[in-house]
């Protein structure tokens, strides 16, 4: 393999030519525009492109050489899907039609035939640079929107959480984590349960719709829901009702109701203090007939609502949690989900303690500052506290 | 003897050859090098041999660098004996060779005689 230096940008070009006169001719018509590397035969070839694949621009391939043939690494490259970045110019002396179609059938870009012309080979391979070059910046271009798309609605929707998170004197990572576990165990569920039936979308859907388990505060007084001591019973039911006020500001959405996201997210605010054994609110649904996406929501609420610090109790360690929740202490749930959550635990720690290095502290900053020029109340204190889980409390 | 007057004196296309690969350099490197290229040699053995798959692939590849050299008459005679190999390796191939040979063996004569002469 030899490369010619560089000194401006230059794309990199592979000549694949059994023939030392013929890489000559090329290379003397190349070699000011373009670097080059050189094979021989066609295993060379494919050799050269397991390592540089991602450098090399453009192949310039002969169609009979020794070993393997052209047509045999049009099939190798179009078998590693390098056939879809990197456009081929096949040369050949051939103009049967058959042979024409095979190398356009196996995504052969372009052929150049000998004898060479200097002008018509600079040309050809200049042009199809182009125009990869103009593919390759499209499909970045979409990329990065979608990307961008996706980041915007997540952020809205964090800051929007958020909003009701710190109202309520919650740590916005609460959203955050019961997003992540909700997550979890919808991946964990439908891979392994095979009742379980959620695709990619529905599970990031779910997660998406999570945020707003707890909307539904909006409504409730600042009162209530930052009391110190314990609520009267006038005062819970008070507060009890934000799971269906929460549904039915996600029912206002009216144009949206069709939409999987917006499905979920009513479910979720409405049947999220459910519990399995039917003693839940605000419907009292029993077993199955709480949809297992708000089951998951639950289950993640209240592991995450143990482990982290509040103003009323400390932070229990993941394995209290989840002794608590088996036992019964917290809520009656689906045996499934336990099981699930025995399982997870060790998943779940990890990804909660990457997400906590993330960040996210950015969001926050940007959703205190929204509430500060509204004169929205903050109760942020727990902005500032860790994230109470720690690896040293894992399970044994 | 200069390049064209080599080119000439076997018969070969300088002035065509020059449009396309627009450098004399070039030119000279590559019809020198030709002096070493092995496929005339790997054709006279694939026919020998009843090689047919070698005799094929030489063909061919003496017929690309003598188009892309610009050596019209070998060019021709290397191109129907590439298309008749492409069918068979019969008696035609044999006949079609020894002009093959001739050819080549003046364009080798034509070039030496141009690198002694330089």
């Amino acid at each position: 393999m030899k490369r010619e230096q560089a000194t401006k940008y230059k794309e990199t070009i592979l000549i694949v030519d059994d023939m030392e006169i013929n890489q000559e001719i090329l290379t003397e018509m190349l070699k000011e525009d373009y670097n080059l590397i050189k094979a021989y035969d066609g295993q060379e070839a494919i050799d050269l492109l397991e390592k540089h694949h991602l450098e090399i621009q453009l192949i310039l391939l002969d169609f009979i050489m020794p070993q393997k043939d052209g047509l045999e690494v049009l099939r190798e490259m179009k078998e590693k899907q390098w056939i879809k970045r990197i456009p081929v110019i096949m040369i050949t002396s051939e103009d049967s039609l058959a042979f024409m179609h095979k190398v356009y059938e196996l995504g052969g870009t372009e052929y150049i035939h000998r004898p060479f012309d200097r002008y018509v080979v600079q040309q050809r391979i200049k042009n199809t640079l182009m125009l990869y070059a103009k593919k390759r910046r499209l499909e970045e271009m979409v990329a990065e929107q979608v990307y961008e798309r996706k980041k915007n609605s997540d952020m809205m929707m964090t800051i929007f959480s958020n909003i009701v998170e710190f109202r309520n004197g919650e740590s916005g990572l609460h959203v955050l984590h019961i997003r992540i576990i909700t997550e979890i165990l919808c991946r964990y569920l439908s891979e392994t349960t095979h009742q379980v039936n959620l695709s990619g979308k529905d599970i990031s859907n779910i997660a998406l719709a999570s945020a707003l388990h707890d909307v539904g505060k909006i409504a409730i007084s600042e009162k209530i829901l930052n009391k110190p001591g314990k609520l009267t019973e006038e005062e819970y039911e008070i507060m009890k009702t934000h799971s269906a006020i929460g549904a039915d500001i996600v029912s206002r959405l009216e144009p949206y109701q069709e939409e999987p996201l917006v499905k979920f997210a009513y479910d979720i605010c409405r049947w999220h203090h459910e519990r399995w054994d039917g003693k839940g609110y605000p419907d009292g649904l029993k077993g199955g007939e709480i949809p297992l996406h708000a089951q998951i929501v639950a289950i993640a609420d209240v592991y995450d609502a143990l482990t982290s610090e509040r103003v009323y109790k400390k932070a229990y360690s993941s394995h209290e949690a989840i002794q608590m929740i088996a036992n019964g202490e917290c809520g009656a749930f689906n045996p499934m989900l336990l099981d699930a959550l025995f399982v997870l635990e060790d998943e779940i720690l990890e990804a909660l303690e990457k997400e906590g290095q993330g960040n996210h502290d950015r969001i926050f900053t940007a959703t205190e500052n929204i509430m500060q020029s509204l004169n929205i109340p903050v109760h942020t204190d727990s902005l500032q506290k860790k994230v109470a889980i720690q690896k040293g409390e894992k399970k044994p | 003897m200069n390049l064209a007057e080599c080119y000439g004196e076997m018969g070969a296309d300088y002035q065509g050859t020059m449009q396309r690969l627009c450098s004399e350099k070039l030119i000279e490197r590559i019809v020198l090098k030709f002096l070493e290229d092995p496929s005339f040699g790997q054709l006279q053995e694939g026919l020998e041999m009843h090689n047919h798959q070698q005799a094929f692939q030489a063909a061919h590849t003496l017929k690309g660098i003598s188009q892309n050299l610009g050596f019209t008459k070998l060019g021709e005679a290397s191109a129907e004996l590439t298309d008749s190999l492409r069918k068979a390796l019969d008696s035609t191939a044999y006949v079609q060779f020894e002009q093959v040979k001739t050819e080549y063996t003046t364009a080798i004569r034509t070039i030496e005689k141009y690198r002694a002469g330089k």
